[in-house]
């Protein structure tokens, strides 16, 4: 009887979902940030239902398997815009954006009041690295440090410090590809010596971030600023809502993705800037890390040149823009807080740009070369960018290193594979 | 009588804890292995997280054990204060200028400087 109460109550609680993204993956993961009743969580620990958000690429079944085996009993799986995996038995596939929230809390309802199955595992129920059970503390080897407990060697001192000469055990894992501080789809080998980045090796580039279609148009024919300004405001605060929610300024966060869901030429900037202010966002000492040089803000190009004090923006070259009175704006620093003042300011400036060319109807002018949200566009797209982080990385604290992570836009840019992001 | 009736609300109040904690166990298998590793987003670690790393509050700790023992000797200290009068002022106000030595020093070395 009790425990019928309990199942009720708990069924009522919002929907815990683990995301796990794949390509395009993030339309779902911006719409249910917002919606009530459902929580998104950091780890599949703390989940109920596992929700596959985009098409998986076959290199990343692997780590699915094991994302996907981590969530505690029961557990629901369903799959949004992505093909299941035929050997799943009774398995849920959504397409529809609009109706998804419904789906998960329904899910995580019809589970908790046990009229739902748990979804079976994938991978067997074994330890990966068997119990050696040799050695005086069962270490399975000769001495304290000298075994390979579960097979796994224990960690050892084996390269010299690079912060200040005090050695420590370094430890090494592969992180991601979903891994919700990383870029959806990136995953790198990384050795942390204590809490510092000793090295830091990517393996997997993260998936190609949408572009707007506006942007497409762009190339093709005049489209009017106002719209060109306001796609590439939308993209930089979802982006600024990603950093947020990994800074754990969870109210902030939403209240960014909510300004880029209403966002309107008419949209102002003073209310998040003054909450970022508030909340000591700028004064966050993660801050401080990942200086970009000359050479590397030029080949990342974008917000994050302008950031490290680069003017180059193609909108300079366009006579519609210059008639706006448009001029790039630059920081010096060219570091991770450097780069969220200069998105800010982007993010105001595209919005006074879209204002101004909505009252005088302005059009671009120039169709051979963009500026889109991520970078330059002559030739060809901006392409992915995450091999520079292999040398940006190493002597970060942990905490400033994801935050550098978060700061660069470091997704290559591709052309939305359905319809334009809601 | 007393300690007996102590032993007793503990023992009942342990087994009751126990209980608790107990029956909803009952049927809960351990989870499985996969699940008991650490979580990674998909990756794998190639060693125990078992590692000796330096926990960089540590002379921040030093200092708080420092201030603890100025209190500790404070306490005593205030109520023979009244009687002893000068003497003890000049006692204290001894015992704390070697102290501030230690954390002017610390200071000095950066101790307040998180890492």
């Amino acid at each position: 009887m009790a425990v019928n109460w309990l199942r009720k109550f708990a069924s009522r609680s919002a929907a815990t979902v683990f995301p796990v993204l794949g390509r395009q993956g993030e339309a779902a993961l911006h719409r249910l940030a917002l919606t009530p009743g459902i929580e998104l969580v950091d780890s599949p620990r703390h989940a109920s239902v596992l929700l596959v958000a985009g098409e998986i690429p076959a290199d990343r079944f692997e780590p699915l398997r094991r994302v996907h085996d981590q969530l505690p009993h029961p557990f629901a799986v369903l799959w949004f815009r992505s093909e299941p995996w035929p050997h799943l038995e009774d398995v849920t596939r959504i397409d529809a954006l609009d109706a998804l929230p419904e789906a998960l809390i329904a899910a995580h309802r019809e589970l908790l009041l046990g009229r739902r199955d748990s979804a079976s595992r994938i991978l067997p129920d074994e330890p990966p690295n068997p119990w050696e059970g040799l050695g005086d503390f069962g270490q399975g080897g000769e001495g304290m440090m000298g075994g390979v407990p579960y097979g796994r060697p224990m960690a050892m001192n084996m390269m010299d410090d690079v912060r200040d000469g005090l050695t420590l055990d370094s430890l090494s894992f592969r992180l991601g590809p979903f891994y919700p501080g990383l870029p959806p789809g990136m995953a790198a080998e990384i050795t942390l010596q204590g809490d510092l980045v000793q090295m830091w090796s990517t393996q997997l580039a993260p998936y190609p971030r949408a572009l707007d279609p506006v942007f497409f148009a762009a190339r093709e024919r005049p489209v009017p600023i106002a719209e060109l300004e306001l796609a590439r405001a939308h993209h930089h605060l979802r982006r600024l809502f990603s950093a947020l929610r990994l800074a754990g300024l969870e109210g902030a966060s939403l209240s960014a993705l909510r300004l880029a869901r209403e966002l309107s030429p008419g949209s102002r900037l003073d209310g998040l800037r003054r909450r970022l202010v508030r909340s000591g966002f700028f004064r966050l000492s993660s801050l401080a890390g990942g200086a970009l040089e000359a050479e590397q803000a030029r080949q990342l190009g974008g917000p994050a040149a302008r950031a490290a004090g680069l003017d180059d923006d193609l909108r300079s070259q366009d006579d519609g823009y210059r008639r706006l009175g448009f001029a790039p704006v630059t920081q010096s620093a060219g570091d991770t807080r450097a780069r969220w003042q200069q998105l800010l300011a982007e993010i105001e400036q595209s919005l006074q740009l879209a204002r101004r060319a909505e009252r005088d109807k302005a059009c671009t002018e120039r169709m051979d070369s963009i500026e889109t949200p991520r970078g330059p566009w002559l030739e060809q797209l901006p392409q992915d960018g995450s091999s520079l982080l292999d040398e940006l990385m190493p002597g970060l604290e942990w905490g400033d290193a994801l935050a550098t992570v978060a700061s660069l836009d470091v997704a290559a840019a591709e052309r939305s594979l359905g319809e334009a992001p809601a | 009588m007393e300690l007996v009736a102590l032993l007793l609300i503990l023992l009942i109040g342990l087994g009751a804890g126990l209980l608790i904690q107990w029956l909803p166990m009952r049927h809960q298998p351990m989870p499985t292995w996969p699940q008991r590793a650490p979580f990674l987003g998909g990756g794998t670690p190639d060693s125990h997280a078992w590692s000796r790393y330096h926990v960089r509050y540590y002379p921040m700790t030093l200092l708080l054990i420092a201030f603890e023992m100025e209190m500790m000797f404070m306490y005593p200290w205030a109520v023979v204060f009244v009687e002893k009068g000068m003497m003890a002022m000049m006692e204290m106000g001894m015992f704390l200028a070697i102290l501030s030595v230690g954390i002017v020093y610390a200071w000095r070395e950066g101790v307040f400087k998180w890492q």
